[in-house]
């Protein structure tokens, strides 16, 4: 991998490692902090708890755009990245999606739903499409006022995920670069950008007789907030 | 039916596994200490209670050459030494695990490195860091389900069973959906074991309809090149490498391509890259070794040789033709000495005629690349005596490489033998008898050559002829006897093997079972398989084999028994109590 890349392979090999360790400690932060916010029960009487739920959400933030930019390093959709697509029943999709996201949800009080067919079956790169669907979610925490919506449905041959919010919906601008993403043009000028980017390459290689995934986002649906749709073929 | 979740927690409860987690044993390995302590409460949080843990890979063999572990979580990066891979590899050939244990190769990243094992040690389940207890569990789950469909496919397996194998996939393909993939893509690799390479290719073509798999195509690939379309065969996997140049599988598979296309330089090139990407595979040292010694390139030879010795040597992979190799690399580069040190190490390490022989005809080539004739001559005689000692004879391809020295150091009655005992042996394999020929013209005995392979190739038919006229008309006693007897004479020969072994199935067939008929055919069945792997006629011998063994119709009645995959899992020969 190292010889088609410019620059010193020493420097490749350091930075590699360097991020490795970055992403453990990530990890031991993320870890613990969950820990501290689950076995409090009568934590909402202590003043710390909504700063270690917002620091929670912030290691996560860090956590998924080292991830992102890993992947995207080595180049999602490329040779020499390892796109595995797995059958997963949805039911054990959301499971591992909502238990990730559950502890920081609990902590700021903000209500999952789910809606999704439990008989359903999926041909997808598990943990690419896990990524996107919990980067979607915190996402969603910033706007939403307390509740987040995740569902999953097939409409014509395709898969069709959801993260709808009850916030105040994205701005146009927003809408715009999420439109456009993927199109060559460069929108990489919001805290969203590489989340967006990331999501519609992850889209892009699930590949189905000639049909490839995609992504959006909308205002509206149930909830009337924002929302974050990811098509998967 | 759509299902509403509306929960505080947010998440659904997993699917009821019917396992009980708590009350197996764990590893942890990682070096870093808090991943270590976070991975140990989440596995507390799943219930479990014990759970060791390493922060080495080789802390890790030492503590799985201790314990019995049912679930390993094993980081991939694991710093200085050993990566989780190797870590693995070493596990399972050292037999550590058991087939139940569940290995989880986790890793910080998904890069191909970290989730591209050797094919033929892959973990149970790779996970990305961070791991939260959701995802561990689920993955845990899926595995163990996926062991479960899988039993009674891997105990047919284990009896080489291919055919009733493939049928056991279709059941389970109409039982769990999930599973439809990974059963499909058993099949067809059971297919083609079995020498059914078009029905194989019917279950490849169907998945890439749905979508590109790498194994599938690679495995459209290996059809081709079996029927002989070796340039068709090689596009294949070059199309492979050109959208996923990590699938080591498909650098393999183009080397023999183009070996068989005859460009040896490139299928060597291949080979090289290949050792690159993944070096530390013995198989592939050696043939990239084999390769760059029959282009000659003495010092890509001697860089294979050597790596697969120094990868080899504390594991049962370990090659005696690793040192044979390295002891003809020693000897173009005239280093006599360190050349016949490397074959005595070869003899007294791995005991056998085969190596004996194969190590005198090694000296015998040192000896005549130097240009000491003298020494070539007397090994010559010493093998020839040897060959008279001992009437057994090793397989083709040695016997083919012996004949070649006798003749290029004078000796002139033993290679004429062997090269008769080559063609007796396979009498209708028309591209080893134009081979056998050329070896004859290189001696100067082109026309003896010809009457000679003639005279060998008589014999053989006349043999199988005989058997088979007792047969048809009747004398099926005699038949089997008859064959037993041309065995003796033609050990090698496929077809008198497979008319043996047909005929013996059924002698069983009309008189029943019997234990000494059985363990007899089913001796024929396995030596016919070690000589050519993946013949049809061969699983379809097996299958009828298997269907006679009195215990196998009572395992079939309870086939949902998890004890009865363990009986299945028995060679037919000691099955047949």
């Amino acid at each position: 991998m190292m010889e088609d890349r410019g620059g010193s392979p020493e420097l490749f090999v350091f930075l590699a490692s360097t991020v490795h360790d970055m992403k453990n400690s990530l990890s031991v932060l993320g870890g613990t902090l969950e820990n501290l916010l689950g076995k409090t029960p009568q934590a909402n009487q202590d003043a710390s708890y909504p700063q270690l739920a917002h620091m929670l959400y912030q290691t996560r933030r860090l956590s998924d755009n080292l991830m992102q930019l890993l992947a995207l390093y080595k180049e999602v959709g490329k040779p020499t990245y390892p796109f595995e697509p797995v059958t997963v029943p949805l039911g054990e999709l959301v499971h591992q999606v909502a238990s990730q996201s559950r502890v920081l949800l609990d902590a700021k009080e903000i209500r999952l739903d789910l809606d999704f067919s439990h008989e359903l079956l999926w041909t997808l790169d598990e943990d690419l499409v896990i990524g996107v669907l919990c980067h979607a979610i915190n996402n969603a925490v910033r706007y939403t006022r307390d509740r987040i919506r995740l569902s999953i449905a097939e409409h014509d041959g395709m898969l069709e995920f959801r993260v709808e919010d009850n916030g105040m919906g994205f701005p146009p601008s927003m809408l715009e670069a999420g439109a456009v993403v993927g199109q060559g043009v460069n929108f990489l000028t919001n805290s969203s950008g590489l989340g967006l980017f990331f999501a519609s390459e992850v889209a892009k290689m699930h590949k189905r007789r000639q049909r490839g995934g995609s992504i959006r986002l909308e205002n509206g649906g149930p909830l009337g907030g924002g929302c974050f749709v990811l098509t998967l073929p | 039916m759509t299902s509403t979740y509306i929960t505080a927690s947010g998440a659904p409860v997993p699917e009821i596994s019917g396992v009980e987690w708590s009350e197996k044993r764990y590893l942890i390995v990682d070096d870093f200490v808090g991943i270590r302590q976070l991975l140990r409460e989440s596995l507390r949080n799943i219930g479990a209670r014990h759970i060791d843990q390493a922060s080495s890979g080789g802390e890790a063999m030492t503590l799985l050459g201790r314990t019995h572990y049912d679930v390993v979580l094993c980081d991939f990066n694991l710093g200085e030494g050993k990566n989780g891979q190797q870590v693995l590899e070493e596990a399972r050939v050292r037999n550590l695990m058991v087939p139940s244990s569940v290995w989880l190769m986790v890793s910080a990243e998904k890069s191909v490195e970290s989730v591209m094992g050797a094919a033929e040690h892959q973990p149970d389940a790779y996970i990305i860091k961070p791991i939260t207890e959701g995802v561990l569990l689920t993955r845990l789950n899926r595995v163990w389900h996926k062991k479960q469909v899988f039993q009674q496919i891997d105990a047919a397996y284990i009896d080489k069973d291919y055919l009733r194998a493939a049928r056991l996939c279709d059941e389970q393909i109409e039982r769990h959906k999930v599973h439809e993939i990974d059963l499909m893509r058993m099949k067809a690799a059971l297919l083609l074991k079995a020498g059914e390479p078009e029905k194989a290719r019917v279950v490849y073509e169907r998945l890439l309809e749905e979508r590109e798999y790498n194994w599938a195509r690679t495995g459209l690939g290996k059809i081709r090149l079996a029927n002989g379309d070796h340039e068709a065969a090689r596009q294949m996997f070059q199309g492979v490498i050109a959208e996923n140049r990590f699938y080591i599988d498909a650098y393999d598979q183009l080397a023999a391509s183009l070996e068989l296309l005859g460009r040896h330089e490139d299928a060597c090139g291949v080979l090289e890259k290949a050792a690159k990407l993944s070096p530390n595979s013995v198989p592939r040292q050696r043939s990239l070794g084999n390769a760059a010694l029959r282009i000659g390139n003495v010092q890509l030879a001697e860089h294979a040789f050597r790596k697969c010795l120094a990868i080899g040597e504390y594991s049962i992979r370990r090659t005696v033709d690793a040192y044979l190799g390295m002891a003809r690399v020693c000897g173009m580069k005239n280093d006599t000495k360190e050349a016949l040190r490397l074959l005595a190490i070869a003899q007294r390490d791995f005991p056998g005629e085969v190596v004996q022989l194969r190590s005198k005809v090694t000296e015998g080539l040192v000896y005549h690349e130097s240009g000491d004739y003298r020494r070539a001559r007397k090994s010559g005689d010493q093998l020839e005596a040897m060959l008279e000692a001992e009437p057994k004879r090793p397989h083709t391809a040695t016997c083919i490489e012996m004949a070649t020295l006798l003749f290029a150091v004078g000796v002139k009655d033993a290679p004429v033998e062997l090269l008769c005992h080559v063609v007796r042996n396979n009498h209708d394999n028309a591209v080893l008898l134009d081979e056998v020929q050329k070896i004859f013209d290189k001696a100067r005995m082109s026309e003896e050559g010809v009457d000679l392979i003639a005279a060998a190739r008589k014999e053989a038919s006349e043999m199988m002829n005989q058997g088979a006229l007792l047969w048809k008309t009747g004398r099926l006693g005699d038949a089997v006897a008859w064959m037993r007897a041309s065995r003796e004479r033609l050990p090698d020969n496929m077809r008198i093997l497979f008319n043996s072994a047909q005929m013996l199935i059924n002698l069983m067939q009309q008189q029943g079972y019997s234990e000494e008929l059985m363990i007899e055919a089913n001796g024929v069945l396995m030596h016919v398989d070690a000589l050519a792997p993946g013949q049809q006629r061969f699983a379809q011998l097996v299958e009828q084999l298997q269907e006679l063994v009195p215990r196998r119709r009572d395992a079939v009645d309870s086939a949902n028994s998890a004890n009865s995959a363990d009986s299945a899992a028995e060679t037919p020969a000691a099955a047949g109590e």
